[in-house]
């Protein structure tokens, strides 16, 4: 066995991974996607609308960035840093975003506000002021059949103001 | 009353479950785990038309891990129909859940419970099934014709008008006042088209079956209607309704196609296996397999007289039902009475309509009903009418559209599987409406700026306007249970289902408003048939005007209750009590507050527990109005059409929450601008469906959705709780026609067939200007 | 996936290829893997993650731009350099590819490794003449784009070989480009075609000219006639009849040929 690898064991990968500030030893299964062990192992926040890539329910944070937890091998996660929907804010103690998306109505359903948001969070990271524009290339992963994107798309400006009042 | 004196109703208040999912708690059918859970999977026909001569599950057994497969012979025939609506439904009973038969590619032909997904996936790949390929017909006209393949042969199936013919339901219906088109200046006819489009929930269609301590069947299932579920899979596979609960967790979205009865087949495994099974459909099948909107051809036909009096009017409505005819009666009724009672017709109105069986996808409900594909003909039809008379299209529907007061033959001739009802119009914000949307879009500023235009790029302007329904009269019934807690606070029960719509929400803040209390002092549990009181479920755009009227009547009562134990408390009157402030007030400045109220209650007077339930039905459905207006881009030489600004006037009555209104609307007009520009299902010539997929059957995303800009418009309807109306529906009936009418406008060229999509834009120009050199495409102005 | 037994993430090319080229992994080499991951034959046993790579800088180089093939698009979408890139076309392209959420994982690497009609850099990357660096077993090699997709090239990127970086070359920087995906939506992954388009002038007349055309089929291909059209100065009607002419005979059908024809005369017109 070389550095920078592993092997299964037992149809099995043992990886080491971050999520939501705490390191796990996880074991996900040989052609495992990073949603289904998330779920598995109980984030039942990432959802899963198409299983395809094309809808991003399954977003989650890896090392900072939005990325499909659908299209990603769970055994890629192996060394990295997750955010899960869980890992950003609880109902107690929501991040400005999740109140700011609740706040301006942009939950309706709410299948696909996970992903959604975790979007959203990237954005404004990079981007603290954005557009609409911005705001909209941003969110162009994330599909919502219920809302017209108007009130998710307010609620991100909403919540960059908040979150630049707060530097 | 008036909205000027409600404290809590037409404000925005919170949804309630909103944080909750914003934080990704455990909420959606699929986030709680069963201990032993097995996993199914169905295996689907691969052919359009066939019949099973043989069917060997003994490969499929052998895989390690599989618990049961299920065919045919191993569950009761049962015709049923899968429709989730009221009893007894007013679809044929043409579906059984697992025949011998197969009428599309996708439908049910065996299923299959594994320990593991991959070995269900493992079983359903070693069934052997042995077909007779059947003719099959894909084209509505082409199955109505003699000697076309039948595909209801079966002899027990109930209530197909023609099975002969492939008619699953027809409908005709005339008012006569003298001779046709006698008085009309000017006649036109045409049909458009609308094609298959699926409804796209971000949730597939999922369902857990499992068993409670005493051998109860728990459905725990993502649908708009629990009863019904539970009615339907207790009849299809012959248990008891009392063995059987439903519960309905959060759903991810339904739009219609959720309020499909599926679960039976999950429930047959269960009962097979006496194990916890689940069964989630992939993208793919959720396209498939579970429905979708009715493909139409709608002709209309129509007279007009020089001075903008509509005289007669004529539509013929054929819908592909596909391979079961769910909803095939009563989306095709919609079709016209939705839409024809919109407009004055002075003499002579009919309708004919047909639901025609193919071997292709089943149709279903489908947030509009029926109305999205009339409205498409007639909103086009009424711009033509006032473009051929020199009126404004904006006047012309303004001197035209039902008035307050006014009734429509159509509304007694045509209700939902049965007669409907007399009514007249209660309430209509839509001259309001009309104006404000013209307004906003500067109507008249960009048709004249329009009138003169040079390029390949053109700029046009179009309107349409709409009408729903307010629930089913005299069949939609919704019932509520209230209870009050020591501190004031209250349980809410209802068997209205929250799909996603806010409904939860809405209906707290009634009876908060009825008992002048916060939205938030009441914890609404919503659609468990084990806890909660009857409803029919979310759909017909019912909920707010329909289960909001149980509540309000169920916090009324309460009211009641409560006065009477504050009377004893304050030594009042009951007549000067009144609730506020989660208070009871005397007339005097007295007052005692809510939780003496529930402790004199619970512990001291009198003893009993405040609590109440009641029931609503209406005899009246209020319409709701709304005027839409699209301002178009077109690129006369690529056929792409973008749609620059969007603007639609609401008039729900009183908007319970303003923002979750706003954003009902909001989405529903983005699904019909998708309709519009994008969405449509492709097959290959066998019916096999080639773009099941969100990448290839394409949903707006954000970056993809032009400016959209609801506005609602304030009107009180007497029959509705707190003057509401619907909201839900009427929005996606508006962008076909409003966008064809501003391609109108910019081009001079109308379209016929949805989506337009720029191969079909450019060909449509072409046909009306051809061109010998590519590239410079006259246009007629 | 299911029969995956070794995931490898090396951080050194050459460690890299070492796996690759070991019979005993048969393994197979992914960046982003949205293309791959989910349909990855069951004959691969290790899952090959290029993540770790330092492959993934925009930079310049001798005057030519130099994109790593594990820049994402996202990377490629917002880098200045790409951006200020004959016309900032490469960058454009790479917000066209359909979401964000791909954005962030798909690799250029990844997107011209296998022909596919709806990848978008190949289109691109034919028209501005670059050339992409190959590591196999034999050392580095540098081959023209248009060769990436040939048998003669003799190499499979991602089973023998590894693309490394794309290079550009120099004289594009000025180049008067358009890049257009002709699709139902903004956001489509699929589109009718896609069309690049560039011109270099002295004075009037074009001293350049590249008219390339994707979609159709799963490589993309030069449309010489248009290009030669547009050389000798005939006019955007002829030039369009002309692209018009070899669409039709790619059997891109009527509404292709005739709204490729129409944006290739728009571009003329408005660079002449």
């Amino acid at each position: 066995m070389k550095n920078g690898m592993i092997r299964t064991n037992k149809g099995f990968f043992e990886i080491t991974v971050t999520v939501n500030g705490e390191k796990k030893e996880l074991s996900v299964k040989n052609g495992e996607f990073l949603l289904d062990a998330l779920r598995r192992h109980g984030w039942k926040g990432t959802k899963k609308g198409c299983d395809t890539g094309d809808c991003g329910s399954c977003a989650v944070l890896l090392n900072g960035k939005p990325v499909l937890g659908c299209l990603a091998p769970a055994v890629t996660a192996h060394g990295g840093v997750l955010t899960t929907i869980e890992g950003l804010g609880t109902v107690h103690a929501p991040h400005p975003l999740q109140r700011a998306f609740v706040e301006a109505g942009a939950v309706q359903c709410g299948f696909c506000i996970p992903g959604m948001i975790l979007s959203s969070k990237h954005l404004l990271d990079r981007t603290p002021d954005p557009t609409d524009a911005e705001i909209r290339k941003a969110l162009d992963g994330n599909l919502c059949r219920c809302t017209g994107y108007v009130k998710q798309v307010e609620a991100v400006k909403n919540a960059a103001k908040r979150l630049k009042a707060k530097c | 009353m008036d909205a000027k004196d409600l404290k809590v109703v037409n404000k925005p208040a919170i949804k309630m479950d909103a944080l909750g999912l914003a934080c990704g708690e455990p909420a959606f059918t699929d986030d709680m785990d069963f201990t032993g859970l097995l996993y199914a999977k169905l295996l689907w026909s691969p052919h359009a038309h066939a019949r099973i001569k043989k069917i060997d599950v003994s490969a499929a057994l052998k895989v390690p891990g599989v618990k049961a497969v299920l065919t045919y012979k191993d569950l009761p025939r049962v015709p049923h129909t899968t429709a989730g609506q009221g009893y007894p439904e007013p679809s044929p009973y043409d579906t059984y859940t697992l025949d011998n038969k197969v009428r599309y590619v996708g439908d049910r032909v065996a299923a299959v419970a594994a320990e593991t997904a991959e070995a269900a996936k493992e079983a359903v790949s070693r069934i052997k099934v042995d077909y007779e390929v059947l003719p099959a017909v894909l084209d509505t006209f082409e199955a109505m014709k003699d000697g076309a393949p039948v595909i209801h042969d079966e002899e027990d199936s109930k209530n197909i008008p023609d099975a002969k013919h492939n008619i699953a339901a027809k409908f005709d219906f005339e008012v006569r006042n003298g001779e046709w088109f006698k008085e009309a200046d000017h006649v036109f006819e045409h049909s458009w088209t609308m094609p298959y489009l699926q409804h796209c929930a971000i949730e597939p269609h999922i369902s857990i079956a499992y068993f409670d301590n005493t051998g109860r069947l728990v459905l725990r299932t993502s649908t708009q209607v629990p009863f019904h579920v539970r009615r339907i899979v207790a009849q299809a596979l012959k248990i008891p309704v009392k063995n059987i609960r439903v519960i309905k967790p959060r759903i991810g979205g339904g739009f219609g196609s959720k309020q499909e009865v599926l679960e039976d087949i999950v429930a047959a495994l269960a009962l097979k296996t006496r194990r916890p099974v689940k069964l989630e459909y992939t993208r793919k099948e959720t396209f498939i397999s579970s429905r979708t909107r009715h493909p139409a051809t709608c002709r209309m036909k129509a007279g007009v007289k020089k001075d903008g009096t509509i005289t007669d009017a004529e539509m013929e409505i054929t819908l592909n039902t596909g391979a079961y005819g769910s909803h095939a009666l009563t989306v095709m009724m919609c079709s016209g009475s939705h839409t024809i009672p919109m407009y004055r017709v002075k003499n002579n109105i009919r309708f004919i309509g047909r639901s025609v069986y193919t071997n292709m996808p089943v149709a279903g409900a489908y947030r509009g009903y029926g109305a999205t594909q009339g409205f498409f003909a007639w909103e086009c039809l009424m711009d033509m009418m006032a473009a051929k008379i020199g009126m404004d299209p904006v006047e012309f529907r303004k001197m035209n559209y039902i008035k307050l007061g006014e009734g429509s033959p159509v509304f007694k001739a045509m209700g939902e599987g049965r007669e409907g009802v007399e009514q007249v119009i209660t309430s209509c914000g839509l001259f309001e409406a009309i104006k404000k949307g013209a307004d906003e879009i500067k109507w008249a500023e960009k048709k004249a700026k329009y009138a003169s235009q040079s390029g390949p790029i053109r700029r046009g302007v179009g309107v349409a306007c709409m009408m729903q329904g307010s629930g089913i009269p005299e069949v939609d019934m919704a019932s509520a249970t209230m209870k009050m807690n020591e501190d004031g606070s209250f349980n809410l029960l209802v068997g209205a289902a929250d799909l996603g719509t806010g409904s939860d929400t809405i209906l707290a803040q009634i009876a908060a408003e009825v008992l002048g209390i916060k939205t938030d002092d009441i914890i609404v549990t919503s659609s468990d048939t084990d806890i909660t009181p009857f409803d029919v479920g979310a759909y017909a755009s019912s909920t707010t005007f329909i289960s909001g009227g149980a509540v309000k009547k169920t916090a009324e009562k309460v009211r009641d209750m409560i006065i009477e134990v504050a009377a004893k408390i304050l030594d009042q009157k009951k007549e000067d009590l009144r609730l506020e402030g989660g208070k009871v007030v005397a007339k005097d400045g007295s007052s005692c507050s809510l939780p003496e109220v529930a402790n004199t209650s619970l512990y001291y007077y009198n003893q009993h527990q405040i609590t109440a339930s009641a029931s609503h039905f209406a005899h009246t459905s209020p319409p709701p109005f709304q005027a839409n207006f699209a301002e178009v881009e077109v690129d006369t030489e690529t056929g792409k059409v973008k749609i620059l600004d969007y603007v639609s006037c609401v008039d729900c009555g009183t908007a319970i929450n303003p923002v979750l209104a706003e954003g009902q609307n909001d989405g529903a007009v983005l699904n019909g601008i998708s309709h519009t520009l994008s969405e449509e299902m492709e097959f290959s010539s066998n019916g096999t469906p080639l773009n099941a997929s969100f990448r290839r059957y394409k949903i707006f995303s954000a970056a993809d959705t032009p400016p959209l800009r609801t506005f609602i418009i304030p009107t009180w309807e007497p029959a509705g709780p707190f003057g509401a109306k619907s909201v839900s529906e009427i929005g996606i009936n508006g962008p076909l026609p409003a966008v064809a009418n501003a391609i109108y406008n910019a081009t001079g060229v109308w379209l016929f067939d949805a989506p337009f999509t720029p191969d079909r834009v450019l060909a449509a120009i072409k046909k009306q200007a051809p061109s010998p050199a590519a590239g410079s495409v006259k246009l007629l102005h | 996936m299911k029969n995956i037994k070794y995931y490898a993430f090396p951080s050194s090319v050459k460690e890299a290829l070492a796996v690759l080229l070991n019979k005993k992994y048969k393994a197979m080499a992914l960046a982003g893997g949205t293309l791959v991951a989910k349909t990855l034959p069951d004959t691969v046993e290790t899952y090959l993650d290029l993540k770790n790579l330092p492959i993934k800088s925009i930079r310049l180089h001798g005057g030519n731009l130099v994109i790593g093939a594990g820049a994402t698009f996202d990377d490629i979408d917002r880098s200045k350099l790409c951006r200020g890139w004959a016309g900032g076309v490469i960058s454009a392209a790479a917000a066209r590819c359909s979401s964000q959420l791909i954005r962030n994982m798909a690799t250029i690497g990844g997107n011209i490794a296998r022909p596919h009609s709806f990848n978008i850099f190949p289109v691109v990357l034919l028209g501005l003449d670059a050339k992409v660096r190959l590591q196999a077993k034999k050392g580095a090699r540098l081959v023209d784009f248009q060769d990436l997709y040939t048998s003669g090239l003799g190499l499979r990127p991602g089973l023998d070989s590894l693309i490394t970086e794309i290079v550009v070359p120099a004289r594009t920087k000025k180049w008067k480009c358009d890049f257009i995906k002709l699709a139902k939506t903004a956001s489509s992954w699929e589109s009718y075609i896609t069309l690049f388009f560039s011109a270099e002038k002295k004075g009037r007349s074009a001293t350049q000219a590249r008219v390339v055309v994707g979609a159709l089929s799963p490589r993309p291909f030069r449309a010489p006639e248009a290009e030669k059209a547009m050389l000798s100065g005939a006019g955007g009607q002829a030039a369009a009849r002309a692209l018009a002419a070899e669409l039709e005979a790619a059997r891109a059908g009527e509404y292709r040929s005739s709204a490729a024809s129409s944006l290739f005369k728009r571009f003329i017109e408005g660079q002449i």
